[in-house]
């Protein structure tokens, strides 16, 4: 009996050490370098791509809280190397760090300008299959070197690449951008009628050292940046498709002068496709909520007929900016609204026939606009503190 | 290579004496027969000399020479 | 003729065994995927309601001969000449079909997890755990295929519900967009493998107790499993939407955009975690059906003698039979599910029928089951 028993101990202490851990496939953490973003340019010289890894450096992060004397020891390095291919160049950064490169934390990849109006078919293959990267990671473009923005060093995070990634996930605060990532991104591409679009990130100069900022976003027909969404259009576009969280909307004062702040609360889209008579109508049904949250003016806007001409007002501005994206898209042929893909799943039949004259159709199609804006609250306050 | 042999001894160790002992002489043979083909076949792999698939034998029959297969698209 | 097998399972066992056995095709969904797409959720059901009917054909054959596995029904109902050749074909299906699901594992653990170890260990590690579990008998699978069917139903549950903020049901529109000859393949493919898979159960239900309630239960299990299936395909299609043609393994990917309050990421390990039990559910019962099989057809005593050289066989097998997981896919769509079609369409229930026809078995007191 204890012959047996002693046996089953023995067994139980021994499996878990022989199972666990893996034979030749086990790294440690110190062999490792673990990147949190990446940036991939054109060498101006050579042609080739030029990759930047941001690499974290252990230690240095959490020892250095705060602004403990802000020019100490940066928490991450960048690394860059030049290949044929992404993997190419992955390995040959190998010659610089000595440690395989660890992708599974990557959070933003960036791509500069020059190889995004080239095409980013081909540079995006590497991040789809290695097993390695998350489809969650975002994606963005670079108006100037990629290099540049991932140095700038922000003042209150310690890893500009993380410094990216929650600058885009507070999109919801202005709605002027909105986050892509990898899986959106070539949803949109393998989509032969989406145009997709990617955030357009930037370096301005600051106080003491630059910062980063997203400034728009790019649209691109198939795989080729073409243009560029301002701050208005990219509202107009995240209006149409629905994912509007809060943000700001200045209108005019009905009144004598200055301007009106009203804050989005929740916004709620319904576009319906229709085709009739050949021609091709997209009814948009809006349904807003807003609350008052400024008025720059001295008359008093707290009041019932305030509201009405607020609301009038703000459904303006609100197809305006709507307006203003879709002319745009129009100018460059790009669905960027997905409108093809509305149609294609609406009318199967009659899709496959129009499909490969997208571009032609696409500028004559009708929007039908209808906004419905309720403001709901004005805050603190029930009447201006103006005298009288 | 070299777990090939002290895996194969460890079954051959596991099996026989107790067979033996009870005079199972039928269940002897047909582990001899399966534990032969067994050793051929991992000398076979360790000697990187090529197994024959039987997978790939049937797909011929089927997909080649009857034709029975699905369009590619 | 003494029963090799003296174990007994309960009639909610078998439907245990039934749904984990089911659920162990999880991976193929990923497959299936490839060919149609959007759809998937609709071949599953179409291929379900296309196996019921055989299903049930296997169940009512083993009902009607309590206590014996098939090898045992084909020598009664065929004569011995043709009853063992209509076994070997029935062995051949488990013996080659146990390799692939080796191989699947292995090809799990290659391209996702552990890319690094060499293929062949994960196999023999495998197989070597299989031939353990088995050598305990059937009870003791029967025992533990509770703990694995809901691990399995847990997974597939907790991850569509965590993904539901990204699903996107437009996604399944348009609905009937593909040519029907993939959704044809598609439907063969779901008839052949997670349904069509279980005559493995023809070497088992006879084991069942005399209250077992054996054709209820079979169905229930496989509803159970294939309800398993159908939400993770129904999670894919609605989370991935267009891409997920073009990923190795969407139930992956899909789980790996759980991304909640930055603390619930990267769950794709719990996937890993359920399809490797369910596939190592899936193995174990088919090990056992071939060396019970084998062994009633040598006429032995025991299964235990062959359990170690088999699970070598069967190890070197899953490493060679094929090149790369591209022509697995390949063959296994074409030939594969071709040359097992007469084996789980024609023969048990033609089995049955001839049962009917002949009165066999004779029970006491002339009354035909």
């Amino acid at each position: 009996m204890t012959k047996t028993l002693t046996f089953k101990v023995i067994m139980c202490l021994l499996v878990p050490l022989l199972l666990s851990g893996c034979l030749g496939g086990g790294t440690e953490i110190n062999d490792l370098e673990i990147v949190v973003g990446m940036g991939v340019d054109k060498d101006k010289d050579t042609g080739k791509i030029l990759l930047t890894a941001q690499i974290v450096r252990e230690g240095e992060i959490g020892s250095n809280s705060g602004n403990g004397g802000g020019q100490n020891a940066k928490a991450f390095w960048n690394v860059t190397a030049t290949g044929d291919t992404i993997f190419d160049a992955i390995r040959e950064m190998t010659h610089k760090t000595g440690n395989r490169l660890f992708v599974s934390h990557n959070h933003v990849v960036i791509y500069g300008y020059n190889i995004a109006e080239e095409g980013l078919q081909e540079h995006i293959d590497f991040f789809l299959r290695s097993h390695e990267m998350r489809p969650t990671a975002f994606i963005l473009i670079a108006e100037c070197d990629v290099s540049a923005v991932l140095d700038a060093k922000p003042e209150t995070e310690e890893l500009p690449a993380m410094n990216i990634a929650k600058l885009l996930k507070s999109h919801g605060y202005t709605s002027h951008f909105i986050e892509v990532n990898l899986k959106d991104f070539i949803s949109c591409l393998m989509s032969p009628t989406t145009s997709p679009v990617a955030p357009i990130v930037e370096v301005t100069p600051g106080e003491e050292s630059e910062d980063i900022y997203i400034s728009g976003m790019a649209i691109f027909k198939n795989d080729k940046m073409v243009g560029k969404l301002n701050k208005e259009e990219t509202r107009g576009l995240l209006w149409v498709k629905g994912k509007i969280k809060s943000g700001v909307l200045l209108v005019p004062s009905p009144g004598k002068q200055g301007k009106i702040a009203l804050e989005i609360l929740e916004a709620k889209t319904k576009v319906t496709p229709k085709m009739e008579n050949g021609k091709i109508v997209m009814d948009v049904n809006i349904k807003v909520d807003t609350s008052l949250a400024e008025q720059a003016t001295i008359e008093n806007m707290t009041t019932l007929p305030g509201f009405e001409k607020m609301q009038k007002i703000q459904e303006e501005v609100i197809k305006h900016e709507i307006m203003a994206a879709f002319e745009k898209s129009k100018e460059l042929k790009a669905d960027i609204f997905g409108f093809g893909e509305m149609l294609h799943k609406k009318y199967s039949s009659k899709w496959n026939a129009i499909k490969d004259n997208w571009d032609d159709i696409y500028p004559d199609i009708v929007l039908n606009i209808d906004v419905k804006a309720e403001i709901k609250k004005a805050d603190l306050l029930v009447k201006a503190p103006v005298p009288g | 290579m070299i777990f090939l042999l002290p895996v194969y001894a460890i079954i051959l160790i596991i099996n026989v004496p107790g067979l033996i002992k009870r005079k199972e002489w039928r269940e002897l043979i047909a582990f001899f027969v399966f534990y032969t083909i067994a050793f051929v076949l991992g000398l076979m792999y360790v000697l990187d000399i090529t197994i024959p698939s039987p997978m790939k034998g049937l797909n011929c029959l089927i997909s080649d020479l009857l034709g029975l297969k699905y369009p590619k698209y | 003729m003494t029963n090799i097998e003296k174990g007994r399972i309960s009639g909610p066992q078998l439907l245990f065994l039934v749904s984990g056995f089911v659920q162990g095709s999880v991976m193929l969904i990923d497959f299936a995927v490839g060919m149609a797409e959007k759809q998937t959720w609709m071949v599953i059901l179409a291929g379900l309601l296309v196996s019921i009917p055989f299903v049930i054909s296997y169940a009512a054959l083993a009902k009607r001969f309590p206590g014996m596995n098939v090898i045992q029904i084909n020598d009664i109902i065929y004569g011995r000449i043709l009853g063992k050749l209509l076994s070997i074909y029935y062995i051949f299906f488990l013996f080659i079909t146990l390799s692939f699901n080796i191989r699947d594992v292995g090809e799990l653990y290659t391209i996702f997890l552990m890319p690094n170890t060499p293929f062949i260990f994960f196999l023999a590690v495998f197989t070597a755990t299989c031939a353990y579990a088995v050598s305990r008998g059937i009870e003791v699978l029967a025992r533990i295929s509770y703990l694995f069917v809901i691990t399995g139903i847990f997974v597939s549950i907790s991850t569509t519900i965590l993904l539901v903020d990204k699903m996107d049901f437009s996604n399944f529109l348009p609905l009937f967009e593909l040519p029907f000859i993939r959704i044809f393949q598609g439907i063969h493919i779901m008839v052949s493998i997670p349904f069509g898979e279980t005559i493995v159960f023809l070497m088992i239900i006879g084991y069942t107790n005399k209250d077992g309630n054996v054709i209820k239960n079979t169905l229930s299990g496989l509803l159970l499993g294939a309800f398993s299936l159908f939400i993770v395909a129904v999670r894919n299609t609605a989370v991935l939407g267009i891409t997920q043609t073009i990923w190795t393994a969407p139930s992956f990917q899909s789980t790996r955009l759980i991304d909640i309050g930055t603390v619930l990421t990267r769950m794709d390990f719990l996937v890993g975690i359920a399809q490797t039990v369910l596939i190592f559910f899936k193995c174990c019962l088919f090990f056992y059906a071939l060396l019970l099989a084998v062994s009633e057809i040598l006429g032995l005593k025991s299964y235990m003698p062959l359990v170690l050289p088999l699970a070598g066989i069967e190890v070197i097998i899953a490493a060679t039979v094929f090149q790369s997981p591209l022509d697995h896919a390949e063959i296994t769509q074409n030939a594969g599910i071709i040359y097992s079609l007469p084996l789980m369409l024609v023969i048990p229930p033609l089995t049955l029928l001839i049962a009917k026809i002949r009165r066999l078995p004779e029970s006491k007191g002339g009354k035909v089951t």
